[in-house]
């Protein structure tokens, strides 16, 4: 049950942070939210062991499909990475924009 | 928008509900942009999924058990898909076109969001527009609506004058003729209500019949006397008022008439004289001679009547002006009618007449060779400036008048003239009290026929020439012509004495 459980924060949080991607619209907040639950995935997945089966939920839908577990780390520390940029460059536009 | 007929005006409470109103379709048009998204995002993730599936044969899956419970899978026949079309209809195809099928949903989804962020934005502005209309509304704010109420009162009475004026241009006689009656006799007022031609000539006559009693026979004299003259511009003002008032009103045209016919029966009465009504003007004149305010506003519409009609249909700005010139003409007249009938009380009612009526003297008497020589270069213009009628009632006038100026003039000198006149004039009234003083009729005569001796002209000369034209045409243009034509009519033996001299 563990196991599937931290799959499904998996999928979940990959599925934000492709909506976030994509659009950009989330706001200061949701985005600090959104690097928490990528970094608890990202710690999850290093610290699962390796003969650990990995699924991917399919976006609003209830499949699950089965994922390689390190292509799935690497992916989710990517999208942090994303994430991480997007916020710091928020930060600096609003800094910007105080000065003037 | 917001106040149908605009008569309610903006209050704050309205606009704020306004705003109100304007940013809730905002908030409503973010929340639906919002799921479109949405919509769009999983669309996008089907898509990418679709473009992958055929990728495989078959996919290790967890399949859902109801809602809690899962079993694992395999996915197989991964090119095959069931699309939903629609009210549970499903169609078989591959994962290429159910590419293509969510392309096209994808579409439709991105034209409602541009519809949705279009609607946004319009009413974003409407809500900043309503915020600063809350502020405008504001009591405290900048901006204050102005008003103005138009009363129908204040039109009509600044208004009428001028409306009343400018199509026909003749009501303003009506006014004449309404002042006119309460003049001639304080019983007339009501003859503007009289219908009947009979009444009114039955009220004209018994009113011509008072005036008559009233004194009109001591002034019979000088009105057979001047009479000649006054036939001539009191006709063209007969003529005048008979064409206005036909025009248009009937009554005051009835009225008109039947003052102008019983006139001309006063003047058979007096036996002889054409004209009763330039006689009666100056009657009038006399009766109330200075107190009278109404006397000259009678006098001047009429006289004005031919040159307002002109000014109405022009221009309404030359008004003033006009009436000006129109006074001064007036004046004129009064003084060439007046001059015959009554010479004293209207004369002498500003300075300007004294001046003109000394001026005449002493052309008649000492120098009209002066006022030869002004006039002729002036005289000219200012009769064709004032009008036609004067000309030709000035040489009837003027040879009336010095018989009679000669009078006036000496009495004049002694009660006021002088103080008003200038210094150049006082000479000359010093010269004159000598003789006038005792025999003031006399005095003119005898001084014409002495003296101009060489050594008395040329001081008046000089001192008249300058101030008094001055004067002269400062005050009066009229008078000017008054004083210097005496002269020519005067003296054609004089004329060629003071030729001599010249």
């Amino acid at each position: 049950m563990a196991f599937m459980t931290v799959l499904l924060i998996a999928l979940y949080l990959s599925v934000i942070v492709k909506e976030n991607g994509n659009t950009c619209h989330l706001c200061h907040a949701s985005f600090d939210f959104q690097i928490k639950e990528q970094k608890v995935v990202v710690d999850e997945l290093s610290n699962l062991k390796k003969n650990r089966k990995v699924y991917k939920q399919q976006p609003n839908s209830n499949i699950f499909f089965l994922v390689d577990r390190t292509e799935m780390l690497s992916q989710c520390k990517n999208t942090l990475d994303e994430l991480k940029k997007a916020h710091q460059e928020m930060e600096n536009s609003e800094k910007t924009k105080i000065k003037k | 928008m917001e106040a149908p007929g605009g008569a309610s005006p903006l209050t704050p409470a309205l606009v704020g509900r306004l705003r109100q109103k304007h940013e809730q379709v905002v908030t409503s048009c973010q929340e639906k942009i919002q799921h479109w998204k949405k919509v769009e995002s999983d669309y996008e993730a089907l898509q990418e999924r679709l473009r992958t599936l055929p990728d495989k044969l078959s996919y290790d899956v967890m399949v859902p058990f109801g809602p809690l419970a899962f079993m694992p899978g395999k996915l197989v026949h991964t090119n095959e898909v069931t699309v939903l079309l629609g009210d549970n209809w499903f169609s078989k195809c591959s994962a290429k076109q159910a590419v293509e099928l969510v392309e096209h949903r994808k579409k439709h989804v991105r034209k409602a969001l541009d519809d949705l962020q279009k609607v946004m934005k319009n009413f974003e502005s409407r809500a900043e527009f309503t915020e600063e209309l809350e502020k405008m509304s504001d009591a405290a704010g900048d901006f204050v609506d102005i008003r103005e109420k138009i009363e129908d009162d204040s039109i009509g009475t600044k208004g009428r004058y001028r409306t009343a004026h400018k199509p026909h241009s003749k009501p303003k006689i009506s006014n004449v003729f309404e002042v006119d009656f309460p003049v001639n006799g304080n019983d007339t007022k009501s003859v503007g209500h009289f219908q009947s031609e009979e009444e009114l000539w039955a009220r004209l006559e018994e009113l011509e019949r008072q005036e008559m009693l009233l004194g009109e026979l001591d002034r019979m004299p000088d009105t057979v006397e001047t009479n000649g003259e006054d036939a001539g511009f009191s006709e063209e003002q007969k003529e005048d008022k008979r064409t206005d008032l036909n025009g248009t009103y009937r009554a005051e045209d009835s009225v008109a008439r039947g003052n102008f016919h019983k006139e001309v029966t006063n003047s058979d009465l007096f036996g002889g004289h054409l004209n009763g009504s330039t006689y009666y003007h100056s009657d009038d004149e006399d009766d109330t001679d200075i107190g009278d305010n109404s006397v000259p506003t009678i006098f001047f519409s009429h006289t004005v009547e031919p040159k307002r009609v002109r000014i109405n249909t022009g221009k309404n700005t030359t008004l003033k002006f006009s009436e000006k010139k129109e006074e001064a003409k007036r004046k004129r007249k009064n003084s060439s009618g007046n001059g015959h009938a009554t010479p004293e009380l209207p004369n002498i009612k500003t300075p300007a007449d004294i001046y003109r009526v000394f001026v005449d003297v002493v052309n008649g008497e000492y120098v009209p060779r002066k006022s030869i020589l002004k006039s002729r270069s002036r005289e000219n213009s200012v009769c064709s400036d004032t009008s036609e009628k004067s000309a030709a009632e000035f040489d009837d006038r003027q040879g009336v008048q010095r018989s009679i100026s000669y009078d006036e003039a000496t009495q004049s000198d002694n009660s006021e003239g002088v103080l008003e006149e200038e210094e150049g004039q006082q000479l000359l009234l010093e010269k004159l009290p000598s003789s006038s003083g005792t025999t003031k009729a006399f005095s003119g005569t005898v001084v014409e026929k002495e003296p101009l001796s060489p050594s008395l002209i040329p001081h008046p000369v000089v001192a008249l020439r300058v101030m008094p034209t001055i004067l002269e045409w400062k005050s009066e243009e009229v008078l000017s012509e008054a004083s210097e034509e005496p002269p020519r009519r005067i003296s054609k033996f004089k004329a060629a004495r003071m030729q001599q001299p010249s």
